[in-house]
């Protein structure tokens, strides 16, 4: 029937976009240096390609600071940088590890899929 | 100015989340020129952070819930007591409906309850601010922390004196049971205003203040319940007790009705904050 869908195949898709997870992105972008809110929207959007709005990106840094993986530095005007903490790298990097993983399987799992088909 | 939409949805968010993060978002907008969509999206994360607040300072947290939900916490107790007045002590009854005593019975219990756990939970901080504010010569502190004695005796010495002036063998007329339940609420407001201001000028921290704050969540979650009984019981009396409502018309019960469930929601939203901040890791 065409109104059918596969079980859960929107849901398995949708879950999909959590790689791209706003706490996630916002790690990745102070990894390097410090950041103001504004420099890790333009950075995320330019490197990622992920565009965070204000109320996402400013959720995101309340938690992040509230469990200790990222923190403000001192400034004198109202664009506060945050730096990335030892936890946030450390939590970061597991993750970013992970990713890889799957990604490496992906990749190549695919590839040999992909040649099949394509032979 | 710019983004006028993004800076209204600020609004939206508690004092404390504004007061953190407020100029920075401002300087985001500006930076990035805000839109319709800055706004729908700031508006958007508002809820979840009041549900959810920062923990940047918990024990900040803790006192400003405590203030915040020991109010309404008065608020909903005084709200309790003008219906018990108005039904239970009434003998007002549902014939063929036992729910309705069983929600008499529930809010009876559960308040007592509630009350128990607030004040054996709050009693060491109370104390602890007391003797400091005594030791520090504070006068003002102490007579804010006296408030909730001060306040409730003042309260009933008035209503006695009240009462033998204008009273009769029927009680009081309905203009002076109004002035008699608007003075009720003030007194309970001052009571629950005094220790709320005592704690914001003392700031006190360590295990008496997560003590309180865990026991005003318990004490809000049961206090829920008594919410839950006296909806129950105010809608059994509108439904089946004609002797009930032939004199509260639907509109005063529905105002009264959501009196207490936004106390109620304030009450349990307060105390789950603080009690979250007092059970957080360090």
């Amino acid at each position: 029937m065409s109104w059918y869908t596969p079980t859960g195949e929107s849901n398995v898709t949708d879950r999909l976009d959590r790689w791209a997870d706003p706490p996630l992105l916002v790690l990745a972008s102070l990894a390097d240096e410090p950041k103001h809110g504004y420099a890790i929207t333009q950075d995320v959007a330019e490197t990622m390609g992920v565009r965070l709005s204000a109320g996402t990106l400013y959720a995101v840094i309340a938690r992040l600071e509230a469990r200790g993986l990222i923190e403000p530095l001192e400034s004198d005007d109202r664009r506060r940088p945050y730096r990335i903490t030892m936890a946030g790298a450390e939590a970061l990097a597991r993750q970013s590890e992970r990713m890889s993983k799957v990604a490496s399987v992906a990749r190549e799992r695919l590839g040999t899929r992909l040649g099949w088909a394509g032979a | 100015m710019r983004a006028p939409l993004a800076r209204a949805a600020l609004a939206l968010y508690p004092p404390s989340w504004r007061a953190r993060y407020g100029d920075e978002v401002l300087a985001l907008l500006d930076d990035s020129g805000g839109g319709p969509a800055a706004g729908a999206s700031l508006a958007w994360h508002a809820l979840p952070a009041w549900i959810r607040p920062p923990l940047h300072d918990r024990s900040d947290r803790m006192r400003a819930s405590l203030a915040t939900a020991l109010m309404s916490w008065s608020m909903l107790t005084g709200l309790g007591l003008v219906f018990a007045q108005l039904t239970q002590l009434q003998g007002v009854n549902a014939p063929g409906h036992p729910e309705l005593r069983w929600a008499y019975a529930v809010f009876d219990v559960t308040l007592a309850i509630s009350a128990l756990v607030a004040g054996l939970g709050g009693l060491p901080l109370w104390l602890l601010m007391l003797r400091r504010a005594r030791r520090e010569q504070r006068t003002r502190d102490a007579v804010y922390l006296l408030l909730p004695v001060i306040a409730p005796v003042a309260y009933l010495a008035a209503l006695i004196v009240t009462i033998r002036l204008v009273g009769s063998a029927n009680g009081v007329s309905q203009g002076w049971f109004g002035v008699v339940t608007l003075a009720g609420f003030a007194a309970a407001a001052a009571a629950a205003a005094g220790p709320g201001l005592a704690l914001r000028r003392l700031q006190p921290r360590g295990p008496a203040l997560r003590l309180a704050a865990t026991a005003a969540g318990v004490s809000a979650a049961v206090m829920a319940m008594a919410a839950v009984a006296i909806v129950a019981a105010v809608t059994s009396l509108n439904l089946w007790a004609r002797n009930f409502a032939g004199y509260h018309d639907g509109t005063v019960s529905g105002i009264y009705l959501a009196l207490v469930v936004t106390a109620a929601t304030v009450t349990t939203v307060s105390a789950a904050r603080g009690t979250r901040a007092a059970l957080a890791q360090p």
